[in-house]
């Protein structure tokens, strides 16, 4: 630490923590960040929220939480299954032990399945294709095979923030790499890198992705994933290379270099930390044109199995039933809408407060 | 006439697998799925390709025939009289115009179904009622992909080339095989079954005026089996034919290998003009890429009733009636075919094509079972249209693959059927519109037994039970079953395959949702659908949905359950029916033959090979002024006289 002389000079407060002062100064752009925020509570709390399995129970004497299920079948607690409960809870909890207790999520209704009538006692089973519509049981009423649209829309909210996620996080890691490499090395390197990147750009990405994935044998989300996120990268990489080039002109990479550090650790030590802020801008826009793709995806058919709850498919479903079941389009149109909106405004965001051109004219 | 020769023996040797390609097609267009089908299948392994299917034969001389074999004579029918005799039996239920006004609420009550059927499903009185100035627009899934009779392989191609070609045989509703008197003059059977002998008629022209005589037929039937000739689905059934024997001009012998009560159905194929095709198959054996073949795909040598007068690529066919085909020489010969015109309009959205159909713009289609109550109920349908639906005997089931670990047990296999939710699937999912089936013939049919065994019902504790039987507990207390198998446990987890039509997905959706809750993990994997006929035919899979469209005669299910079969897909393997379909080939008893037949129902009701589901109805949406529309068991189109019935009203 440099030594203060006489009075005590605030420390400065370093590039991050400003541009997070300027950052929280934009509504809008907080809004989205609070917005995707409670979209990841969401997601992490789905069976807690819309469910057909209670959060925690005491059954014969023990504590048990069968909506661990919903993350992975293998979670839910066995001795459910060999005493028979075939994934009803309530008829079957009270009847097996009067003296069981349960805690229910908010609402009673399952993504992966039609909700039979008195499965909660008084509860109308839900109704199929037209006749399902949004009403106090199916707030957002049924798709054709009767499942709860709401339940698929909070089910799915994972799905959606996984797959910004992952394919982002492939897409930043191949971006960042190449870009680094053309931009930092130059010469005949950065001549092959960008002309790969041009080549992968002039791609159709939808097609390509289409054509990966009729390789693939049983098509999972994270192959999903993996495939937007290898194609999704080339604005990542572009960014990066430009970076690269402009601070490695600077003094302290030459004087970096002086010491003897190699070229790896100049790239990613020194010279990386400093062209983050740009980069991160097209990787929020990334993600909320990922979370697109998927839907684009499933809404063609070509997304994860079913009964994967993701939004695309319940668009697909809407699609073709668009005269008769208005639900299909409008809320799942909706999510989609406002979580890409937020993460546009969250990249705009990042631009915005990270750039002292456009901070300062605030 | 309608998807007669090639047709008969295409569908009938192949049964169909359902569930093809392009999603609701699947479901709307069974026949689609026939014929995509019956390409991958039966067509071209490279074997096949080279092997030279037509040993020479030396045919004896007519009159040696005559003096050895009695000639038995065999129908020789109209089509149209015997569906107007076969109608004529009944009373109409109701007047023609009420039938118009009838909202049909099917299955709610079945009652003005039936009324429609029955009043607007006739024949016209007399002349006067039929408008033979009118075009009719048809809908179609998908383009043609060839106007050559003999290279057809989808449904479209089907359809144009029983509008332009001639067809020797057909069968009526019940699937009695005859031949068309409005080309044939007479066809007898030896009593030893082993000859046939069809004399045509001398009136029957080629678009260009040539006649139409017995050596085009047997050049045809030359040309399907040059195994240089890259024939799709045409060869199927005729390669059983030993050997075709032109003996003057219209009389031909057909010799048959060994005497089968089945022979029959191998004698339909298509005919093209030798005078034309002799000169040019030479220079091009793929019938498609010279300059020739080229002309002739664009304007092919009409025969039958239509010609193909105009043709723009995945948007429409235009047809013409072929004034020539029933007049010669100034005289009627043959029933003058209803439709001046006939326009196939090539719409393979189903969304499309009801808005379409709602506005006028085509005339007829087949609706899907999801839009029968909604888009096609409300006034805008019923402004300009009305329809109709009756039972297809198309089947749906899982098949197990018999070799599979999981699947190899009988109890499993039974567990399955009982875990299965037909209920939420038949009441629920399909709203009562598909009647549930138990076994490969349909309830109806003349080889179903008469005791029919009961539908399965949903029955979890039983299911449970006999998986516990069969060893598949839970060891290990993860909640999905496991059993010990070569010292390694096995988690119940497996795939269904199905295509990627909405229906086959949400019937596997279904399968397992029901399985999830006895503990076994059932992953729905759908397949683009030639790769799911691929993995189908290698039997690379634990369960896989699919449906057959039923064939012309019973035996052809042997194709899908006897042992070693090409389509037998679950390798499922049982010597008594094995035995049975022998027996059913050699029995000549119709009576017996039905006896043989339900026996074997029985006997794969016992086994399980497949959890047979449900029939698929066929759904229909006609305009009002059409009428003569009656349903077959397969379908209003499928048979003789079929699609030729139909005719439109002239107006009042």
């Amino acid at each position: 630490m440099a030594k203060s002389s006489g009075h005590e000079a605030k420390p400065s407060q370093g590039f991050w923590a400003e541009s997070w002062r300027y950052y929280r100064r934009n509504y809008r752009a907080m809004a989205a960040l609070a917005f995707v925020f409670a979209l990841s509570l969401i997601a992490l709390s789905a069976p807690m929220i819309v469910g057909t399995k209670p959060i925690v129970c005491k059954y014969k004497g023990n504590l048990y939480y069968p909506m661990m299920g919903y993350y992975n079948n293998r979670w839910e607690p066995s001795i459910f299954h060999q005493d028979r409960f075939r994934k009803r809870y309530p008829e079957n909890l009270k009847k097996n032990d009067p003296d069981s207790w349960a805690i229910w999520p908010l609402v009673f209704q399952d993504p992966n399945r039609r909700v039979h009538e008195d499965e909660w006692p008084g509860q109308p089973g839900n109704e199929l294709a037209e006749k399902g519509i949004p009403n106090k049981y199916n707030l957002m009423g049924t798709d054709i095979d009767g499942y709860d649209v709401f339940a698929r829309l909070v089910h799915g909210t994972k799905t959606a923030l996984l797959v910004g996620f992952v394919s982002m996080g492939i897409a930043s890691v191949i971006g960042i790499t190449v870009g680094a490499a053309a931009g930092f090395l130059g010469g005949w390197v950065d001549v092959l890198l960008s002309r790969l990147i041009e080549f992968v750009i002039c791609i159709p990405s939808l097609v390509l992705i289409l054509a990966l994935l009729a390789i693939i044998d049983q098509v999972t989300i994270w192959h999903l994933m993996a495939v937007i996120g290898a194609t999704g990268w080339t604005g990542i990489a572009r960014l990066t290379r430009a970076e690269f080039l402009k601070i490695k002109q600077l003094e302290y990479v030459t004087a970096a270099k002086a010491l003897g550090a190699g070229s790896t650790r100049i790239m990613f030590v020194h010279i990386l930390r400093n062209s983050m802020a740009p980069i991160l801008v097209p990787i929020t826009f990334g993600i909320a044109s990922a979370i697109l793709t998927e839907s684009a995806l499933s809404f063609l058919g070509f997304g994860a199995p079913p009964p994967n709850p993701s939004w695309g498919t319940l668009l697909s479903q809407g699609r073709s039933n668009i005269q008769d079941m208005w639900w299909l389009i409008v809320y799942p149109g909706l999510a989609i809408f406002f979580t890409v909106l937020a993460y546009n405004l969250i990249g705009e965001g990042i631009q915005e407060a990270t750039d002292p051109r456009t901070r300062e004219a605030k | 006439m309608y998807r007669f020769g090639s047709y008969l023996l295409v569908t009938s040797l192949c049964l169909t697998m359902l569930g093809c390609s392009s999603d609701d097609l699947n479901v709307t267009k069974g026949s689609d799925a026939n014929s995509n089908t019956t390409t991958t299948a039966t067509s071209l392994t490279d074997e096949d390709l080279y092997k030279p299917i037509l040993l020479p034969f030396d045919a004896p001389p007519l009159a040696e025939l005559d003096a050895k074999v009695t000639w038995v004579d065999q129908p020789v029918w109209n089509p149209y009289e015997i569906l107007k005799d076969k109608l004529d039996e009944t009373e109409p239920l109701t007047e023609v115009k009420t039938a118009l006004s009838l909202r049909n609420d099917y299955p709610i009550s079945k009652v003005n179904n039936e009324k429609i059927k029955s009043a607007l499903g006739r024949g016209p009185i007399s002349n006067k009622q039929v408008d033979y100035e009118a075009t009719l627009t048809r809908r179609v899934g998908g383009d043609a992909k060839t106007t050559n009779p003999i290279m057809v392989s989808s449904t479209t191609d089907f359809d144009v080339s029983s509008l332009i070609n001639m067809e020797l045989f057909g069968f009526d509703w019940n699937m009695t095989p005859f031949a068309n008197s409005e080309y044939v003059k007479s066809w007898q059977t030896s009593e030893s079954l082993l000859y046939e002998k069809i004399t045509l008629r001398n009136d029957i022209y080629w678009e260009d005026g040539t006649q139409v005589t017995a050596h085009d037929v047997v050049f045809s039937f030359q040309t399907i089996l040059n195994p240089e000739i890259p024939i799709p689905a045409t060869r199927t059934g005729t390669d059983l034919i030993r050997w075709i024997e032109a003996y003057d001009d219209f009389t031909i012998i057909i010799f048959h290998p060994e005497a089968s009560p089945v022979n029959i159905w191998n004698i339909n194929f298509p005919v093209i003009a030798k005078h034309i095709y002799e000169k040019t198959i030479p220079d091009d054996k793929s019938l498609k890429s010279s300059d020739a073949h080229r002309e002739l795909e664009k304007n092919p040598l009409e025969s039958g009733p239509y010609r193909l007068i105009d043709r723009s690529f995945d948007q429409e066919l235009v047809f013409e009636r072929r004034e020539e085909y029933y007049m010669v020489n100034g005289k009627q010969v043959r029933d003058k075919p209803y439709f001046k015109k006939i326009r196939l309009r090539i719409m393979k959205d189903p969304n499309t094509a009801i808005i379409a159909l709602k506005s006028g713009e085509i005339e007829e289609m087949e609706i899907t079972a999801e839009h029968w109550n909604t888009q096609a109920n409300d006034d805008d349908f019923y402004k300009l249209n009305t329809k109709a639906t009756a039972t297809e005997w198309v089947s749906f089931h899982f098949c197990w693959n018999c070799k599979s670990k999981f699947f190899q047990d009988l109890k499993v296999r039974q567990a399955m059927g009982f875990a299965f939710d037909h209920e939420e699937l038949l009441d629920k999912m399909f709203k009562g519109l598909y009647a549930p089936s138990n076994g490969p013939f349909h309830p109806k049919a003349w080889m179903a037994p008469k005791n029919p065994p009961p539908f399965l019902k949903q029955d979890l504790d039983k299911a449970e039970d006999l998986l516990d039987e069969a060893g598949w507990g839970d060891s290990n207390f993860d909640g999905v079953r496991d059993k010990m198998i070569n010292g390694k446990r096995v988690d119940f987890e497996f795939n269904v395959l199905c295509s990627q039509s909405p229906t086959s997905k949400r019937v596997s959706t279904l399968l397992k949702e029901s399985l999830d809750q006895i503990g076994i993990i059932c992953h729905v994997k759908t397949l683009e659908f030639t790769v799911l006929q691929q993995y189908n035919l290698d039997g690379n899979f634990d369960a896989t949905f699919g449906g057959w469209g039923t064939g012309t005669d019973p035996y052809l299910t042997e194709n899908i359950f006897g042992t070693g079969k090409k389509r037998n897909y679950g390798k499922y393997s049982s010597a008594k029916v094995d035995q049975l379909y022998k027996q059913g080939l050699a029995e000549f008893d119709k009576e017996k033959r039905a006896a043989i037949y339900g026996d074997i129902h029985q006997t794969l009701y016992a086994d399980q090979p497949y959890t047979w589901l449900f029939y698929r109805n066929s759904f229909y949406g006609f305009n009002k002024r059409l009428r003569g529309y009656y349903f077959s068991p397969r379908g209003p189109y499928n048979y003789n006289p079929g699609f030729y019935s139909v005719w439109a009203a002239a107006s009042e």
